[in-house]
């Protein structure tokens, strides 16, 4: 199972490659669970599905143990039938999960969010293949948001702004928690000499070079997906990175398995 | 450290971390303007939408929404329509924008008279 969070500053491109890319990794017969932990969601909008806010209800959960998280899935119901009940179902089949949005009440919020960190955490690691879309910055991923993942996927463009957040969160790999792998994937290239940039200052190799494309800029405009809105190059590299990270697996995490 | 800055000589220009994180956390009545940045997409419309809501409840001085890289009359229509009772500004796509980012300088030192520039030069009249 490929377990993949995407992180990188904002307006990086991490929603459009992570939906994209959930959307590319189904249609090879994968269950994807697409995960998004934006309290300002943007993931939905690149998987082509039409739910901005779409929180649990506020029963799912019930109040925690003395000492423990504030709220808990309530009795009875476990991560895998909280995913059937409430994941929304997407285009090639991907299933999506949002805590909600921070338009609706905070309280509705806060329940959403345990709610999502419980199923994130217990649902069963063989059922489904995980693409988590982080929001900007830096905060979530330190603080262990994606512990689901085992690949933390750092998109960054060819700026010094992007990269010095991509920098940030390389170091990632000094923090308490950290994933098995550290990938950089560069976005808005317009060649080589961009992608050998973002290289040489995050030290480490690019696994996946998207291109700059008009048309990812007009699907947005749309709120259409990049796979509905002949988003051509910018697919074809994500599905070049679908492969990257499928060899990543192959060669690496099922090697130090 | 922004409530500590005297107000009497020093203009205060404050980046805030994208979404609506610190709006919600500022002070009622910290600023005398609000900025509100969107881009003619329907998610920064719906971000830029919450933005407003949370600067109107909280008092947040005179709110402007910024059109940001609006590329044609259909761009900037979206926007203003979206927000239509505030203040528009509109500042159009610029090379010059993104190759300032490429280099990690200021736009105004690349070219003080690019159309983007230009715009955000009326803008900061309109403030004054």
């Amino acid at each position: 199972m490929i377990r993949i969070a995407f992180a990188g500053k904002g307006g990086s491109g991490k929603s459009s490659i992570s939906g994209t890319f959930a959307r590319l990794l189904a249609r090879t017969d994968r269950p994807v669970l697409a995960v998004d932990s934006d309290p300002l969601p943007g993931m939905a909008y690149s998987l082509g599905i039409p739910v901005d806010d779409r929180p649990a209800p506020d029963d799912v959960v019930v109040e925690g143990p003395e000492g423990g998280p504030r709220w808990v899935l309530r009795p009875g119901l476990d991560a895998g039938g909280f995913i059937d009940q409430y994941a929304e179902a997407g285009p090639d089949g991907v299933r999506y999960l949002q805590f909600g949005n921070s338009w609706g009440h905070w309280s509705t919020l806060q329940r959403g969010q345990h709610a999502w960190s419980q199923v994130v955490k217990e649902m069963d690691p063989n059922a489904w293949n995980v693409v988590g879309d982080l929001p900007g910055g830096t905060r979530q991923a330190m603080f262990g948001w994606a512990k689901y993942a085992d690949v933390l996927a750092i998109v960054a463009e060819p700026t010094p702004k992007s990269i010095q957040v991509a920098k940030r969160l390389r170091n990632i790999t000094k923090a308490d928690w950290s994933p098995d792998h550290v990938v950089v994937v560069a976005n808005r290239v317009s060649g080589p000499e961009d992608v050998r940039r973002i290289s040489d200052a995050l030290e480490r190799p690019v696994i996946g070079a998207v291109p700059d494309d008009p048309a990812v800029t007009a699907a947005d405009k749309q709120a259409v997906a990049p796979l509905n809105g002949g988003a051509g190059p910018f697919v074809d590299a994500v599905a070049e990175l679908v492969t990257q990270v499928e060899s990543t697996y192959d060669l690496d995490i099922r090697s130090s398995d | 450290m922004l409530s500590s800055v005297p107000h009497t000589d020093t203009v205060i220009v404050a980046d805030l971390e994208a979404g609506i994180g610190t709006l919600t956390r500022l002070p009622e009545q910290a600023v005398e303007h609000t900025l509100v940045i969107v881009e003619p997409t329907p998610r920064s419309i719906d971000v830029g939408k919450r933005a407003v809501q949370v600067a109107t409840e909280r008092a947040q001085g005179n709110i402007t929404v910024v059109a940001n890289k609006v590329a044609d009359d259909e761009d900037n229509e979206r926007v203003r329509s979206a927000f239509a009772e505030f203040k528009v500004v509109t500042v159009p796509t610029d090379p010059v924008v993104i190759k300032a980012d490429r280099q990690g300088v200021s736009p105004v030192d690349i070219d003080a008279e690019a159309p983007a520039v230009a715009a955000i030069g009326k803008l900061v009249n309109l403030l004054g």
